[in-house]
């Protein structure tokens, strides 16, 4: 696995550059149920196809952004940064 | 109370560069600004003439390195990659809230800083071979035509994280983890040393990082 | 030495004579000769025994692509003779063989192995009994294998330098399609790299009899820019990233643009022993005619299928080597262009016949030639049988970066179909074969790759025209999937695959292509299935009855060439960190050693000692990998008190408080102490292994929750000594001006002062219970702040301690360690420390939702304390048992305590048993420890030493 990765802050470098932080979850609200937090603590969609995920210029910039890979090919179609 | 004891007091002793363990042996030392430094190794000719025709690295920790965080011009666009001129050093951007001032920079207008000067270690490669050197241990696409002079890179540096500034046209910075210092000064040495470099002095390394006019001058 | 008259183009230099020693004798040599075209102008035919039958094997390929003439040279196995140069002065030695090539104890396993050396022998013979598989194991592994590495070698001995190669165009392969190609992108305007594994690029141009063409092409590559990389093999593809190994180089290319123009691999023929020394490919005999003039055989009979084959044929002639026949598989051959040339030259070419038995003992002595449908049967003597079964491209490396294939069957091979963005084909892999279309066709390649990076060519059009689309199909028959009956018919002569196991393998329903493979080994050798995918493939479909588009082929993995491992360890540099203080731990011969990516000072040869001295007058430890965070901004308050259970955001100007960190399930992932400077600015330490998670961990939810806050990590940037015991605010007192006294610098307070001329923040914390300071500066000034103290608290007995003491001051205290004393479950309540979690705060801290859904229960198990009577130190990681016997829990820390007299410890607990006094049972193996549980610290319970 050596794909790379556009960082939207220093431009294009190796996957080893960056940290992975998982795919882009929706965090609870208010007051969770049981079940609502389970799922949301436990439960990843894994989808064989684009998603949407965490990643953290761990070796450059130190920011997170969220990038779409399609996970099947390690395609990463965009990258963007977040706030 | 803020966080002053990051920044190394003025009359305190003397500063030891964290790459003092490996950059250190068989060097000349001087105090210079608080810091010992590496004057040469003993040979300051044959130094200058590694960085104008092999490659010369030098331990340069003691410049003065500082996270600039907030809004203003100085910030620059993390997109153009590229490193802006301030006073005597450089403002690199990372993000577009954050850059990182490395050398005399002098005070930004806006924005807070944070010292870090005893953060990161700093190595300064010159010479004909150095993009070679430093394709031997990072990733990072140093060609002219995506790197030119004054090009600024965050990234990966010997599997440690790092940012790369391409000073002149032969002439890099390497700024790195200080923890990391006397590993970086070995893989550099390593790497260099295969292409026919040698380690110099910090005079040798500033005169062959200056743009040309200022040689010119100066001689 | 027998050599050929002079060849045009010849490699060697015949002026330069060398030798080197092989198996203990001395051979002659040429400059630009290879191991294997040495031994063999001085009579050497056999160049190893098989893997599994032993039996002789000898020059196949005479290019480095086979496994047949793998040797060892000066203490390294697996060097492929017929590819490596030979130098003056190396050691040669054979491999798989004793006690000599010529005579090999073990082929006896060819001659009586009979039902032993079946496909699936082993996996069907010796599971039983399974308490042998040992004993097994040892022989058979005596048995097999390819080569012997020493017992021992030189540690990093191996020096392989890593090189990053960034370029636009990287062309794989220096035949003439890809110097073309290489020359034209180049020329456009692009950085191109080409890389080759010849001496020189030219590939099949250098032997037949285009050596002048491909000089003028490397120049014009040269010339152009292109960096010409010799003897360099491209390994992989892995994900755009190339591998590129060239002598003691590794060359990782990143191409934004990749041409693949690896050429063609010559097919062999599977026929009854068609393994003796003498079969060769008929481009093998050719090579070494042409490239190093040495005779390939004395009498030659060559068989094809195509007319590469019958080119080949006259080179031969050409050579003065007598051919007695040439066996074209095509029926029809009579009016053919070559066959008519090889008439003229008086070689009788027999159309319709292909080998169907090899002859001779230890090599070739005669072969018969018969038609795949039977009848006509021909015995002809002859010592070099050259065979030409078609050529596949070499498309390993374009399938592994996702290129797909079809078969073709006029051309009895694989092409490509489908290419990946970013990779373009020429030559024989984009199904140009002869050189003037080829060539046109690494043009246009060149071009395609330079135009699609914005470096155009006007004259693109014209290059496609100049190919004329389609080429018509060379006239190739395809050859049986085998012929004859007598003999060992060998599809993978690597593995010593025969047609019977593969025929067994399909019978035993292993009949897909990836099941037989893997059943049978066939592709998996050394050559990567270069020369038995095809053959394989086509003996499946001849057994299953499927056609060979159906049948398909596997991706060969990388490396597609063989690599010593050597050269993928590395360069012998550890990415150690040290702290600023370090160079004093080696002054003091401290035992150094790895924690996390840290060195540290683990002790200073006597930690029990090193202990004592903190409880009776100081000892100062370097904590500076501490992780240490300076958190900014209006906002920081907040975001602190949404990252920790408990307040952080009242916490005073010059206070300290402890914190745990929380993952959404509430479970504890590190901890450490929050300080806050100034009413905006906050300094965060976290574990020593924890300092990179925790950056991660704040700055992704601030960048999630947006607020106005900076994180920075300054973990680097500050040394940290820890100064503890009785005596140290005496110490501290001598070598700092701040008033030092418990009223105005009391437990948990946070000041700024020069110690020793440092401008230093002091913590006033205690992780190892004795009255403690644990001074932070900036890490230029850390050995002078150690030197600092360590001066001033040499008459009072201050000695430095290690990690090892710290772990056993800490261990009286019962002050838990992250990772060590707590596990992926451990919540708050399961750390026995309820207090921190403040469910009142209004803040939605991270854990809160999980906690509250677990607050009324009672965790299913609970840290404690406890002590063994009997003065044995459990292993950590020992289980607790419950009441009734069953493992409940686990011993996540233990020690000898000798201030407290007795083997002390930390362990979670079914709940039932935490209670004071409780007793527990410790099953550690063999041994059942009691001890006695105690919630208590074992050293100063109620904190007075600390806060005194």
């Amino acid at each position: 696995m050596s794909y790379l990765l556009t960082c939207p802050n220093c431009g294009t470098r190796e996957v080893t550059d960056f940290g992975f932080g998982g795919e882009v979850a929706k965090r609870p609200s208010g007051s969770p149920g049981r079940r609502e937090l389970n799922t949301y603590n436990y439960f990843r969609h894994n989808v064989a196809g684009v998603q949407r995920e965490w990643w953290y210029h761990r070796s450059g910039c130190r920011a997170w952004f969220i990038a779409e890979r399609d996970t099947t090919t390690n395609r990463v179609l965009k990258t963007e940064a977040v706030g | 109370m803020s966080a002053d004891f990051l920044t190394l007091a003025v009359g305190g002793p003397i500063a030891r560069s964290p790459l003092a363990e490996g950059s250190h042996r068989g060097a000349e030392l001087e105090e210079r600004d608080g810091w010992q430094v590496v004057a040469s190794y003993g040979d300051a000719a044959g130094e200058s003439r590694a960085c104008r025709e092999t490659v010369g690295w030098a331990d340069l920790s003691h410049l003065a390195k500082a996270e600039l965080s907030g809004t203003g011009a100085w910030l620059g666009s993390p997109a153009d990659g590229v490193a802006t001129r301030r006073g005597d050093g450089w403002a690199c951007p990372l993000t577009p809230r954050r850059a990182l001032l490395l050398g005399d920079t002098g005070t930004p207008p806006d924005g807070v800083t944070l010292d870090l000067t005893s953060s990161l270690g700093a190595i300064s490669i010159a010479g004909p071979e150095a993009r070679e050197t430093i394709a031997r241990f990072c990733a990072i696409d140093t060609r002219a035509a995506t790197l030119p002079p004054l090009g600024f890179r965050p990234g990966s540096i010997a599997r440690t994280p790092g940012y790369l500034l391409r000073e002149g046209e032969d002439a890099f910075l390497l700024v790195f983890g200080a923890a990391y210092g006397a590993y970086m000064w070995e893989v550099v040495a390593d790497a260099g040393g295969r292409l026919g470099g040698r380690p110099v002095g910090v005079d040798a390394a500033r005169l062959a990082a200056a743009p040309r006019e200022e040689v010119a001058s100066d001689a | 030495m027998s050599r050929l008259a002079v060849q045009p183009g010849e490699r060697i230099d015949r002026s330069r004579p060398l030798s080197f020693s092989y198996d203990g004798k001395q051979v002659a040599g040429y400059e630009g000769d290879t191991i294997a075209s040495a031994l063999y102008a001085a009579g050497r035919r056999i160049f190893s025994r098989s893997f599994k039958y032993h039996r002789p094997r000898g020059e196949i390929c005479g290019c480095g692509q086979c496994a047949n003439s793998l040797v060892d040279v000066d203490g390294s196995p697996g060097v492929r003779a017929c590819g490596e140069p030979a130098r003056a002065g190396m050691t040669v030695t054979h491999l798989n063989a004793w006690p000599s090539l010529e005579f090999d104890v073990m082929s006896a396993t060819d001659r009586f192995g009979g039902r032993f050396t079946q496909v699936g022998f082993y996996y069907k013979t010796f599971i039983r009994p399974r308490r042998l598989w040992p004993v097994y194991e040892k022989v058979l592994r005596s048995a097999a294998g390819l080569g012997r590495l020493r017992e021992r070698q030189a540690e990093r001995e191996w020096e392989t330098e890593y090189r990053r190669r960034h370029c636009d165009v990287l062309v794989i392969g220096g035949g003439v399609a890809g110097l073309a190609a290489a020359a034209r992108a180049a020329e456009l305007g692009a950085d191109v790299v080409l890389c080759d594994e010849d001496v020189e690029p030219g590939g099949a141009l250098l032997f037949e009899g285009g050596h002048e063409r491909a000089g003028e092409l490397a120049e014009q590559a040269r010339a152009a820019g292109v960096e010409i990389l010799s003897r360099a093999a491209a390994i992989g593809f892995f994900d755009g990233l190339v591998p590129v190994v060239q002598g003691s180089v590794l060359h990782q290319v990143r191409a934004a643009r990749t041409i693949v123009a690896a050429g063609t691999i010559q097919q062999p023929l599977v026929f009854g022993d068609n393994d003796l020394p003498g079969v060769m490919l008929s481009g093998g005999a050719r090579r070494l005619g042409a490239l190093y003039g040495v005779a390939p055989g004395s009498t030659a009979v060559v068989a094809t299928v195509d007319d590469r084959g019958l080119d080949d044929a006259l080179a031969l002639v050409g050579m003065g080597i007598e051919l007695r026949a040439v066996a074209d598989l095509r029926a029809d051959v009579s009016g053919g262009l070559l066959a008519g040339r090889l008439r003229d030259a008086g070689v009788e070419v027999l159309g319709g016949l292909t080998p169907a038995r090899g002859h001779g003992r230890r090599a070739l002595e005669a072969i018969t030639l018969a038609s795949p449908q039977g009848g006509k049967e021909r015995r002809i003597d002859c010592d070099l049988l050259a065979v030409s079964a078609g050529a596949a491209p070499a498309l390993s490396l374009a399938l592994q970066g996702g290129a797909r294939a079809e078969y073709d069957g006029t051309r009895a091979a694989f092409r490509l179909t489908e290419l990946p963005e970013g990779m373009f084909a020429a030559g024989s892999a984009a199904g140009y074969e002869d050189g003037e279309s080829a060539e046109h066709s690494g043009l246009l390649a060149g071009a395609e790759a330079a135009g699609s990076l914005g470096h155009h060519h006007s004259g693109l059009r014209e290059e496609q025209g100049k190919l004329g689309g389609e080429r018509p199909a060379p006239k190739v028959a395809t050859p049986p999937a085998y012929s004859g009956e007598g003999g060992k018919a060998f599809v993978d002569l690597d593995e010593d695959v025969t047609v019977k196991d593969v025929k067994q393998a399909v019978a035993e329903g292993f009949d897909s292509l990836e099941l037989s493979k893997r059943y049978t080994t066939v592709t998996m050798g050394p050559s990567q299935g270069r020369f038995s995918q095809l053959p394989s493939a086509r003996l499946i479909a001849a057994e299953t009855g499927l056609d060979l588009e159906t049948v398909g082929l596997t991706t060969a993995r990388p490396p597609w060439t063989s690599v010593p491992l050597g050269v993928l360890a590395g360069r012998p540099f550890e990415a150690a960190k040290r702290s600023p203080v370090h160079a004093r731990h080696k002054d003091l011969d401290a035992s150094v050693r790895w924690a996390g990516d840290w060195l540290r000072a683990y002790d200073y040869g006597d930690p029990e000692a090193e202990t004592r001295a903190v409880h009776e007058g100081a000892g100062v430890i370097d904590v500076s990998t501490l992780g240490k965070l300076i958190v900014r901004g209006p906002q920081a308050g907040e975001l602190l008190d949404r990252l920790y259970p408990n307040r952080i955001s009242n916490l005073a100007p010059g206070r300290i408080r402890y914190g745990v960190l929380l993952s959404d399930a509430g479970r504890i992932t590190d901890d450490g102490t929050i300080c806050r400077l100034d009413e905006e600015t906050f300094y965060v330490t976290t574990t020593s292994s924890g300092a990179g998670a925790v950056e991660q961990w704040f700055t992704w939810w601030l960048a999630d929750w947006g607020l106005d806050a900076t994180v920075t990590d300054v973990t680097q940037g500050l040394a940290a000594i820890n100064l503890a015991g009785p005596r140290a605010r005496e110490i501290l007192a001598r070598v700092t001006d701040l008033d030092v006294t418990n009223e105005s610098f009391s437990y948990l307070d946070a000041k700024q002062a020069k110690v020793g001329g440092v401008d230093c923040l002091l913590l006033r914390i205690g992780f190892v219970g004795e009255l403690g300071y644990e001074i932070h500066c900036a890490g230029a000034h850390g050995q002078a702040l150690w030197d600092a103290l360590t001066e001033a608290g040499a008459d009072l007995g201050v000695k430095p301690f290690g990690l090892e003491p710290q772990r056993v001051l800490r261990l009286q205290k019962l002050h838990i360690i992250v990772g060590q004393d707590t596990d992926s479950e451990s919540t708050p309540y399961v750390a026995a420390m309820p207090w921190i979690v403040k469910l009142d705060k209004e803040q939605e801290f991270i854990g809160r939702w999980a906690l509250e859904q677990r607050q009324d229960q009672v965790p299913p198990v609970e840290l404690v304390g406890f002590r063994c009577a009997d003065g044995t130190v459990p292993t950590e990681g020992a289980v607790v048992l419950a009441r009734n016997g069953s493992p409940a829990g686990e011993v996540t820390s233990a020690r000898f305590s000798a201030k407290v007299d007795s083997v002390i410890g930390m362990a979670r607990v079914p709940s039932a048993l935490a209670e004071e006094g409780a007793r527990i049972s410790i099953s550690d193996g063999d041994r059942r420890i009691e001890a006695v549980v105690t919630k208590k610290p074992f050293f100063d319970p109620d904190g007075e030493v600390l806060r005194g």
